[in-house]
């Protein structure tokens, strides 16, 4: 589904060349859940951010379903439509209700009819139990239940792949859980997923790959047994001291 | 003491000193000798037309119908020319068969038209209504250039912005009337009216851009990620937010536009200025009229800001 080879993204800021992301090849198969762990600034969201061209590469290729972004030629905003992103920080549209959220990416960029489109945001209010808020605004709702609109916004486009990017960070740790419910949930019905996250359980519980990543460089990847009983790199055991 | 009874002390003391204000000006212009004649200023908003009709040659009243207010009398002359009048009814006072000389009145009509400070007050209205929506679309457009990616558009818009900003208005008239008019040959209005939008424009081209660039840059990253491409997501994501955060400043920047159309005066555009002077060289009312034409900004500027915070209570509805 999702292959990268020798992705790299460096900046060049104030004359300091960061190298945020640097040489990581791996390969997401459909229907794998793969959480990405590491300390913090260590690349692992601006990896995830490459999957889906918010940022542009400086190096190696990403292949999402078999078309290469580091292609000019590639019509990103195509790629884009398939690739769903949950962010950290929600990114609702303030102005619009919670329907209107779902409903506006449906039909301009799936060119959806509103009936279709407003059905089938219903639908997916209910999957993640929010249903009676549709016509709220996103500010009238709670942390947790943004998220989740979030997540069904981004279901509406019916992506093959979703990416989520620390989405329980910016939480109250009482809304964590029904955020992290929805995932678990989206996991079972056999959605690939690639998700950024501090959330230790829940990498242990749902994924089926782990990787760890520090200083840009993917040092180490494996099932959570592994990475969580046995880990084999130095830097993996520390953060894992760290943390647990 | 409860807050209620407090406020009610406090606005007393606030309309006293307004009070003072007044009392303080009423007295001053009192020392210096001033007449006041505030009763000649309404005729200059609107006046009866009075048109008295009379008849060029000797003859005889042959036919008067009755239509209204209005009466068609018809006059047939000595050397046969026949004359019809079109006359108020109420003012009329000849019958059939009267003997009329030439000079003599028939009769006449009345009408109310509007002055010239009500004419004055109008081109005001249009002149920066038409400005205010060329200003606002080259603002929205420079704005959007402003913020682009391609440094040839961003260069454009930051030296029309330099421009415009860095001239006074005042010269800028000038020079759109007496060059930009001359050379593209288009008349004073257009001139004035282009040159306040260009003015204008690039302030709003500013606020524009403060206002994209104060929306969280993941509200971008949302909308692209959802697979708008760059103009689906400033159109409907950007600046919808954008418009709602710069109504404050836009508004302020429309009211500067009605009260700096007081200078289109200068190329003989006649506005309420001009027509305020104009009024003021055959009246010499020169201290009422001057508080009038204020007076009359002052409702077009305020009507504006009640306006616009209407609107703004419409859109809060999503905070």
């Amino acid at each position: 589904m999702i292959k990268t080879v020798d992705l790299e993204k460096v900046y060049n800021g104030r004359g300091q060349e960061v190298r945020a992301v640097d040489g990581i090849t791996t390969h997401i198969k459909e229907g794998e859940v793969v959480v990405v762990i590491g300390p913090s600034g260590s690349g692992k969201s601006t990896y995830l951010r490459c999957l889906n061209g918010l940022e542009t590469l400086t190096g190696g290729h990403v292949h999402v379903d078999g078309i290469d972004l580091a292609d000019r030629k590639t019509d990103m905003n195509k790629v884009r439509r398939e690739v769903g992103m949950v962010f950290q920080q929600f990114n609702l549209f303030p102005h619009k209700t919670v329907l209107e959220n779902l409903v506006l990416a449906q039909t301009k960029v799936r060119k959806r009819k509103k009936k279709e489109a407003e059905k089938k945001g219903r639908e997916l209010l209910k999957k993640v139990g929010i249903s009676d808020k549709e016509a709220n605004y996103p500010s009238q709702l709670s942390g947790g239940q943004q998220q989740r609109v979030a997540i069904a916004r981004a279901l509406a486009m019916d992506p093959k792949v979703m990416l989520f990017d620390e989405p329980t960070s910016a939480l109250d740790p009482e809304m964590v859980g029904e955020v992290l419910e929805v995932m678990k949930q989206l996991a079972r019905e056999g959605m690939t997923m690639v998700v950024v996250t501090h959330e230790m359980g829940f990498a242990r519980e749902v994924a089926d790959r782990v990787l760890f990543i520090d200083y840009g460089k993917l040092i180490e990847e494996g099932t959570p047994e592994h990475f969580f009983t046995e880990p084999k790199e130095e830097r993996a055991k520390m953060f894992l001291r760290q943390v647990l | 003491m409860n807050t209620n009874k407090k406020n009610r002390l406090w606005w007393t003391l606030t309309i006293l000193v307004l009070l003072g204000v007044v009392a303080g000006l009423w007295a001053a212009t009192n020392r210096i000798d001033y007449t006041w004649r505030w009763n000649r200023v309404p005729q200059y908003f609107v006046y009866n037309n009075e048109d008295i009709k009379k008849i060029t040659f000797d003859g005889t009243v042959s036919k008067i119908e009755r239509n209204g207010n209005k009466t068609t009398v018809t006059v047939q002359g000595d050397d046969d020319t026949i004359g019809t009048f079109i006359v108020d009814t109420k003012n009329l006072n000849l019958n059939v068969d009267d003997y009329l000389m030439e000079d003599d009145v028939v009769g006449s009509t009345s009408e109310l038209k509007a002055g010239p400070l009500s004419v004055g007050l109008w081109v005001t209205i249009w002149i920066s209504a038409v400005a205010s929506v060329i200003g606002l679309v080259i603002g929205v457009i420079t704005g959007l250039c402003r913020v682009s990616q391609n440094l040839t558009l961003r260069q454009l818009s930051i030296t029309y912005i330099e421009i415009i900003r860095g001239t006074p208005l005042l010269v800028q008239l000038f020079i759109f009337y007496f060059f930009l008019g001359t050379v593209l040959d288009i008349g004073r209005e257009a001139s004035g009216i282009c040159a306040l939008g260009i003015f204008a424009g690039a302030y709003v081209a500013e606020i524009i851009r403060a206002g994209i660039q104060s929306i969280p840059k993941g509200q971008m990253e949302a909308a692209r990620s959802l697979g708008m491409n760059v103009p689906q997501a400033m159109v409907y994501i950007i600046l919808p937010q954008a418009f709602k955060r710069t109504l404050p400043p836009l508004a302020g920047q429309f009211i500067s536009l009605i009260k700096d159309s007081s200078l289109v005066s200068v190329i003989a555009i006649t506005d309420l200025t001009k027509s305020g002077r104009e009024v003021i060289t055959s009246t010499f009312a020169v201290f009422e009229i001057w508080f009038v034409v204020a007076f009359l900004y002052l409702i077009l500027t305020f009507s504006l800001s009640q306006v616009v915070s209407w609107v703004e209570r419409r859109l809060a509805v999503s905070d």
